[in-house]
């Protein structure tokens, strides 16, 4: 085992290679406010790559309703079963000024034991913990859809703090809908686990793949991903797994002339939930131009999926704001209050960015804002909102504008003769 | 005498940071193996002795009954991430040749048969015999590293899967995903006559890219149940581009029962030669399927055996 630094945790952790950043990192930001579960996603990406013999119960994009549903079957709560039942301080996270650093530790320190920590430090011979789930759990991935937790869940979580922030006046009862894709970790679990080198993080976008003339369906990345993305298709008697439309990502689609795309499941997103891109290589060196970085990194509105599986996920949320903030800590980690906050009263370049949402299919690698006039103005939980009709521009990485959009969505009336002749 | 100390701090320098590299293997290493001890370098006193029969493939099942056999003492992997296996003690081994053809005869206990890897919890039986590859002295002086070999000390593999011996068994010598789901088109349908609309719409698309495209022989009709291999060290097992190794294996009354054989002479560089007379060494691997036994996760015989071959007469 090697150190390395995972700024989700803020701190040094022990995984089996040494720390090799990626010049560019593949990533994604999930507004999950914003979904409704159309699961467009998740057949762009079935009709794309998963639609042959052995590969029926695959789905490497999936959208599954929290608390109960999970695809696998109960994937997360089995995971944090594990690192609660055995593990050193279970989800313990420091938060005070002195454990949070701007760039390697935003979210504060988490003290608690990561896959891979555990498997060490409980002699089990292998590198993280985790288990296969069987056929049974696989089968139905969208199971307990749109089933909300009980009233009751919001009481038994936590302090008043949380029973306060988890309930909105309308509703007393909560579901939000999690879309899951590979996360092409920093540290996968399952590169780690693989006892053939049959899995690699590509050196020039981070997109974590299995190579299918070296995998023997050993099965160790389907154990010990604790996402459980890589999947085995028993057809060909090896795993596979999300491969974050590659071709697309490197521009091979002439629709976009040789310039980054979007991955299918996130140029298909009916809700405009999703924006895919590329982070800098260098976290600590953010480019506030560039969105990604800037939803992540500079305004920290969007959170990695389980931070303390210590895998460093790069697919990003913004937390849904009705769900109880201790479910939401626990899922996302500590940032998840000041994401809240943000998300709640946005800033005027938040407004922005999540306009571009959904505006192209080629990667925006660079915004700017324009400003425009005032138009709303609002208090939300004590805070007051002011929106401006600002103008957002994103470019590709050759500098080609993409697109151009408004905050306030332009609207027609039809002339009244028109909806007469209809 | 600047000149000496220069050169002097020069080898000093070197050696320190030999030493650093050195006791900090793990880490520069990035692996998680434990040091090679000295017993694995060296072979055993006794060995299997293969045997001349005159018998030809129909009668080597016969032959080899009659022939005396050799028990080799498996353990758990405990050498390299991630470890595991153990539960089969021991397995047993006999040998004959005819001159042109070795025949191995191999026998375990296992309780279970599992002879199918499709479900994602489903693990398969198999034997592995790993021979050092070219003419080789093995001594604590002349390591060869019983553990899957090591870079320039290849080894060679032949490994007997269960699950490859049923294929041989299935239509058009490879089981498919209805083998196991035989129900797969038509789970919900409560017609006793179900269409197969499902399975035509299924079979009008060809099978997209993965293993199949990839042309990894577990993907593929092979048309044996045993695959020759080459490894150099851990991590690096790699199928060979000529299979020449075949065999057989029946399970029944909690025994396996595996046959495999191969000329005694190939023209592929990357393949053990037997020459009568002389003799080599090997290694073997049980894994048992139904405790979750793949790759590491093995029961495995450590010091190097000798396998000597009778002269022909």
């Amino acid at each position: 085992m090697t150190l390395v630094h995972n700024w989700h945790l803020g701190r040094t952790m022990e995984y089996p290679y040494f720390e090799s950043r990626p010049e560019h990192q593949f990533t994604a930001v999930f507004n999950i406010n914003r979904c409704i579960a159309c699961q467009t996603c998740t057949m762009a990406h079935k009709s794309t790559w998963t639609y042959s013999k052995g590969q029926e119960y695959m789905w490497w994009n999936n959208v599954e309703t929290k608390p109960y549903g999970g695809y696998p079957q109960h994937w997360d709560q089995k995971i944090l079963q594990m690192l609660w039942d055995n593990g050193n301080n279970p989800m313990e996270w420091f938060t005070g000024a002195e454990d949070k650093n701007e760039t390697t530790a935003p979210y504060g320190l988490y003290n608690g034991d990561t896959i891979f920590e555990l498997a060490q430090n409980k002699g089990l011979n292998q590198v993280a913990v985790g288990y296969i789930p069987d056929d049974k759990e696989w089968r139905f991935p969208n199971i307990y859809e749109d089933t909300a937790a009980s009233e009751k869940t919001n009481y038994e979580l936590g302090s008043s703090k949380d029973k306060e922030s988890s309930e909105l006046p309308e509703h007393k009862r909560w579901f939000f809908y999690l879309q899951r894709v590979c996360n092409h970790c920093t540290y996968p679990a399952c590169l780690a686990a693989c006892p053939r080198k049959a899995i690699y993080k590509r050196k020039e976008d981070g997109i974590v793949l299995i190579d299918q003339k070296r995998c023997r369906g050993y099965r160790k990345c389907v154990e010990q991903c604790p996402y459980k993305k890589p999947m085995y298709r028993g057809e060909t008697r090896m795993s596979e797994k999300c491969i974050a439309c590659y071709p697309r990502v490197e521009g091979k689609d002439p629709i976009t002339k040789g310039r980054r795309m979007e991955a299918r499941c996130m140029a298909a997103c009916v809700g405009k939930i999703r924006l895919n891109g590329l982070l800098s290589g260098d976290y600590k060196k953010p480019d506030p131009k560039n969105p990604m970085d800037w939803l992540v990194h500079i305004h920290k509105v969007a959170l990695p999926l389980y931070p303390q599986f210590g895998t460093e996920p790069n697919i990003y949320y913004i937390p849904p704001r009705w769900a109880p903030r201790a479910y939401l800590r626990q899922m996302f980690g500590p940032g998840v209050d000041e994401a809240l906050d943000k998300y709640a009263a946005p800033s005027r370049t938040l407004m922005a960015v999540l306009a571009l949402f959904r505006s192209t299919q080629t990667m925006i690698a660079r915004f700017e804002v324009e400003d425009g006039p005032k138009i709303y103005e609002s208090e939300v939980m004590g805070k007051k909102v002011e929106v401006y009709n600002d103008t957002a521009i994103g470019y590709a990485s050759d500098g080609t504008e993409l697109a151009r959009i408004k905050v306030e969505e332009p609207t027609w009336e039809s002339d009244e003769k028109r909806m007469v002749t209809y | 005498m600047l000149r000496g100390l220069i050169r002097k701090s020069i080898f000093l320098g070197s050696a320190f940071v030999a030493m650093f590299f050195i006791y900090s293997g793990e880490g520069f290493s990035q692996s998680l193996e434990q040091e090679a001890t000295v017993e694995e370098n060296i072979p055993t006193e006794e060995g299997l002795t293969v045997k001349f029969a005159d018998t030809d493939l129909e009668g080597a099942a016969d032959a080899l009954a009659n022939a005396s056999s050799y028990t080799v003492n498996l353990q758990i992997q405990d050498r390299s991430f991630p470890n595991g296996g153990g539960s089969v003690p021991e397995v047993e081994i006999r040998g004959v040749h005819n001159g042109k053809d070795i025949f191995l005869g191999i026998r375990w206990s296992d309780a279970t048969k599992n002879d199918r890897a499709i479900k994602h919890e489903q693990f398969r039986d198999a034997v592995g015999l790993m021979f050092p590859l070219g003419i080789v002295k093995i001594s604590p002086e002349t390591p060869f590293s019983p553990r899957m070999g090591d870079r320039g000390k290849t080894v060679n593999i032949w490994h007997w899967k269960a699950d490859w011996e049923r294929d041989l068994q299935a239509d058009g010598g490879y089981e498919h995903m209805e083998d196991q789901y035989p129900d797969m088109f038509h789970d919900f349908d409560s017609d006793p006559h179900p269409c197969i609309f499902n399975k035509t719409v299924h079979d009008s698309v060809d099978l997209l890219a993965g293993g199949i495209s990839a042309g990894s022989l577990l993907s593929l009709p092979r048309g044996r149940s045993v695959e020759d291999l080459n490894a150099v060290g851990f991590g690096t097992l790699t199928a060979q581009t000529h299979q020449d190794v075949n065999g057989a294996g029946a399970w029944s009354d909690g025994q396996w029962d595996v046959i495999v054989y191969r000329p005694l002479k190939t023209e592929d560089e990357n393949d053990v030669q037997f020459t009568p007379g002389k003799s080599t060494f090997f290694n073997m691997a049980v894994w048992n399927g139904e405790d979750g036994d793949r790759n590491g996760l093995k029961s495995v015989s450590i010091r190097w055996r000798p396998i000597t071959l009778e002269s022909s007469r």
